[in-house]
């Protein structure tokens, strides 16, 4: 009877041995950083536009996507290894698809992706006064080739505030917007954004080859 | 030993035996009894029927063919199903959404046409003919799926066979122009469409009106895609043209579209479905349900033994005949309100007065009186019928309080302290399953047959590829693009015929008249998702914002006024509502407009060029 137990757990001991053999390591490096242009990051809807991975040495391609946060941050689990960094199109960017970003991961590897925006905003500031908000920028127009479609305000109870999630949006007038110089917008805030202590705030400007926002860093407006 | 010696010659001639039988060649040379041949199948015509009634059913959709999930991805329709698929009220339509590269599709159908020629003898030029020309017909439909989806493919139209040299190359095909996959489409049409001499009159195999009907789409999505790309800031295109169609071409494409609705239009053949004796929107709803309908052009069949559940899906909650299903597919309140007034003023529908009051209705149909008979045919809304009995629904009680009304609500079929309904058995509920979260139900293509909705016997009403209120939108949007001026006469007609309109309601068309005429008479047959898309106006009606009337999908909730003593005691008032169950603003990105190609396929054939924005 003793003999039969430890047979079974032998048994037992051999199956969780096997396990071994079967499983890879999961990734452990870290690819991260930030979208910049001029050291700046760059704001994008959240998971919005993205940028690809590739890697050679394999018969089959597939591309890592990989996805930005609001604030233009990115970061990716890899192996260690070399991997090649694409600037696909559909972002606020110009695409650069020949011009791939070479990339070596290990353990932590911190790596800022340039990139050429059609649009930027800079020079933003926001004043509140008595339930109105006056945006103050400058959009700057850096791609040749493409036009202004969109300039506009966006307002959000929370810190994902941009095109698809905002409670309170407007377009500028864009006769009134001359790049390199300041423009101003201003929006009256609804009532159920006036009761609130704080909202969130950022101006976007479109290109029109794209259907993406360049967006500034999203501030935090206290109402009070 | 004299028995002995018997056995071993009964044994000896046994052996012998089996060899004698061994020498006949028919036992070796027998026809095998578990496959056919080539020379079996392309000599005898039923069994080509059988494979083509196999390549029929394979005519590839989207939302589709009793599609109930895709369809509800879009602004016509959310999600009211069972929870665990409530990511169609969430959707992010991805690089792929829409993708479709049915190569092995192509080549069965390239493998047939040349298997025909090579191994029929028995068949007469007629059968080859009919045969050749269906076959055709069906790799043109499937041509057009595929350029619709992903711009210009490669056009393959015979076996592509590897050499064995170790150089796959010549089997790598580079992508065609989207402007060369339509021409190809039409040249085939035009090389095929008078070899239907056997199928004349079908409405289930192909034939030369059903060619013209497929002309007459495909033409109309060249056309378009030619003038409204080039319309856009930024048109959409790739320097080989794989995607983009020039400008210049336009008129060549409407008129090609035009010519051929035109002669399916002047066929006796199809007439637009107006039976007497029944209300134009019991018309529009049968339509769907009368195989002798002489308005289809041709329809997928179903019947006992192949069967669909779209009865079982759709159905009203309270009108479900089996144990689970119903409600899954429910229309929105922007589509409802899309159908205009009969007296030709937008279909807004009158909820609340200027000052933001709500109006009072003695009944609940009341709101969607004197609106486009199609809104019955199409939609099942509060106060309507449905086979034959009153539908159930109203959300709740509205009960007067501190000068404003507040809502109560209960469960399905509850009742109220004052003994009568408070949440009817058809809801409308927030936040529930297989119950309507829109306030609305669909009618179109859903059996008045209780029995049609119990599983495993379900439903075998027909689907409608092609039909002639199409044809008529067709030709009347190609004609408008032309500037020709019988354009306003073929819309007129269908406003007319299949929305009880009176003769000649329009005097004037736009582009977006003729847009929202297709979306009130097309809605769920496979067209909204690709009608946006030749008209580059995904991106903007799907913008993704969630304070969007069309990009968010609403509803209409009614209620019953408590009050008692007051005037407006048990009359009804509706509100609108964003249901809880509706997660995301519908957002069609530019990438949306081609889907991106499958990296398999891009590994296997470095020639292809990638889509925009992929």
């Amino acid at each position: 009877m003793k003999r039969n137990y430890f047979y079974i757990i032998l048994c037992i001991g051999a199956l969780f041995a096997g396990c071994e053999y079967d499983n890879f390591d999961e990734p452990k490096s870290t690819l991260s950083g930030n979208v910049v242009y001029n050291e700046k990051p760059v704001g994008v809807r959240t998971n919005g536009p993205q940028l690809e991975l590739w890697q050679d040495g394999y018969a089959l391609r597939y591309a890592i996507p990989v996805y930005i946060a609001h604030d233009g941050s990115y970061s990716v689990s890899l192996f260690d290894g070399q991997y090649k960094m694409v600037r696909k199109a559909g972002g606020p960017w110009e695409p650069q698809l020949n011009d791939t970003i070479t990339i070596n991961v290990k353990n932590n590897t911190v790596y800022d992706v340039p990139v050429k925006p059609y649009f930027t905003i800079s020079n933003e500031s926001f004043q509140h006064t008595a339930g109105t908000i006056t945006a103050n920028f400058t959009v700057n127009k850096i791609a040749e080739d493409a036009n202004l479609a969109q300039v506009r305000l966006f307002i959000g109870h929370s810190v994902l505030t941009d095109q698809n999630k905002n409670e309170q949006a407007m377009n500028a007038d864009l006769s009134g917007i001359t790049p390199g110089e300041q423009s101003s917008l201003s929006i009256n805030l609804s009532e159920s954004l006036k009761s609130l202590d704080e909202v969130f705030v950022r101006v976007g400007v479109r290109a029109n080859v794209t259907n993406e926002f360049y967006y500034t860093q999203v501030q935090k407006i206290s109402l009070n | 030993m004299n028995s002995k010696y018997t056995f071993y010659l009964s044994i000896l001639l046994i052996v012998a035996g089996l060899f004698a039988g061994c020498n006949e060649d028919d036992w070796l040379q027998r026809t095998p009894k578990d496959r056919i041949t080539d020379e079996q199948l392309w000599n005898d015509p039923n069994m080509i029927l059988g494979l083509l009634a196999n390549y029929y059913d394979r005519l590839p959709q989207l939302a589709g063919v009793f599609n109930t999930g895709t369809n509800a991805e879009f602004d016509d329709a959310m999600w009211s199903g069972h929870v665990d698929q409530n990511w169609r009220n969430d959707i992010n339509y991805g690089d792929d959404y829409a993708r479709y590269w049915d190569y092995t599709f192509i080549r069965d159908i390239n493998l047939s046409l040349e298997n025909m020629e090579k191994y029929s003898v028995k068949l007469t030029d007629v059968q080859k003919n009919q045969f050749n020309a269906e076959l055709r017909f069906i790799r043109a439909y499937v041509y057009f799926e595929l350029v619709k989806r992903m711009g210009g493919v490669p056009l393959i139209t015979t076996q592509l066979i590897y050499d064995g040299s170790g150089d796959p190359s010549s089997l790598q095909v580079p992508r065609a122009k989207e402007s060369e996959v339509y021409d190809f489409i039409y040249d085939e049409i035009q090389a095929i469409k008078n070899n239907f001499t056997v199928t004349e009159g079908s409405r289930t195999r192909a034939n030369k009106y059903v060619a013209l009907a497929l002309q007459s789409r495909a033409m109309l999505y060249a056309g378009s895609i030619a003038k409204y790309n080039n319309l856009m800031s930024a048109p959409i295109s790739t320097p080989g043209a794989e995607v983009g169609i020039p400008a210049s071409r336009a008129a060549d494409y409407y008129q090609k579209s035009l010519s051929a609705s035109k002669e399916i239009i002047a066929s006796p053949e199809y007439e637009l479905y107006n039976p007497g004796g029944s209300s134009k929107g019991e018309n529009f709803y049968k339509l769907f349900m009368d195989k002798n309908a002489k308005e289809v052009i041709f329809a997928k069949d179903f019947m006992t033994g192949k069967v669909h559940g779209f009865t079982y899906d759709n159905v009203v909650r309270s009108f479900r005949s089996d144990i689970e299903g119903s409600s899954m597919l429910t229309p929105s309140l922007s589509l409802v309100e899309s159908y205009e007034y009969l007296d030709g003023s937008e279909g807004t529908l009158k909820d609340k007065d200027a000052a933001g009051n709500y109006i009072i209705y003695n009944n609940m149909a009341d709101i969607f009186a004197n609106k486009d008979a199609r809104l019955y045919g199409t939609v099942v809304y509060p106060g309507s019928q449905f086979r034959n009995m009153p539908v159930n629904m109203q959300a709740g009680v509205a009960i007067w309080e501190d000068g404003e009304y507040k809502f109560r609500i209960g469960n399905l079929g509850t009742t109220y302290e004052d003994g009568k309904v408070l949440t009817g058995f058809d809801g409308p509920k927030d936040d529930d399953q297989y119950v309507s979260n829109t306030g609305f139900y669909l009618r179109k293509f859903v059996s008045e047959n209780p029995q049609d909705g119990v599983r495993p016997s379900l439903a075998s009403n027909w689907w409608t590829w092609f039909r002639l209120g199409e044809i008529y939108l067709n030709a009347g949007e190609a004609a408008f693009e032309l500037n020709d001026p019988s354009a306003l006469g073929f819309i007129n007609k269908v406003r007319e015929v299949h929305g009880g309109f009176p003769a000649n309601s329009l005097t004037a068309l736009t582009i977006e008249i003729i847009q929202n005429e297709r979306r009130v008479e097309l809605a769920f047959e496979d067209h909204r998702f690709f009608d946006l898309k030749r008209w580059r106006i995904a991106d903007k009606v799907w913008n993704g914002q969630d304070s969007d009337s069309n990009a968010v999908v609403h509803g209409l909730y009614p209620y019953r006024i408590s009050r008692p003593g007051h005037s407006d005691d048990g009359k009804y008032i509706f509100e609108r509502v964003r249901p809880t169950r509706f997660k995301r603003a519908r957002f069609f990105r530019m990438a949306n407009y081609y889907s991106s190609i499958d990296p398999a396929v891009l590994n296997n054939n470095p020639k292809l060029v990638k889509n925009p924005f992929h």
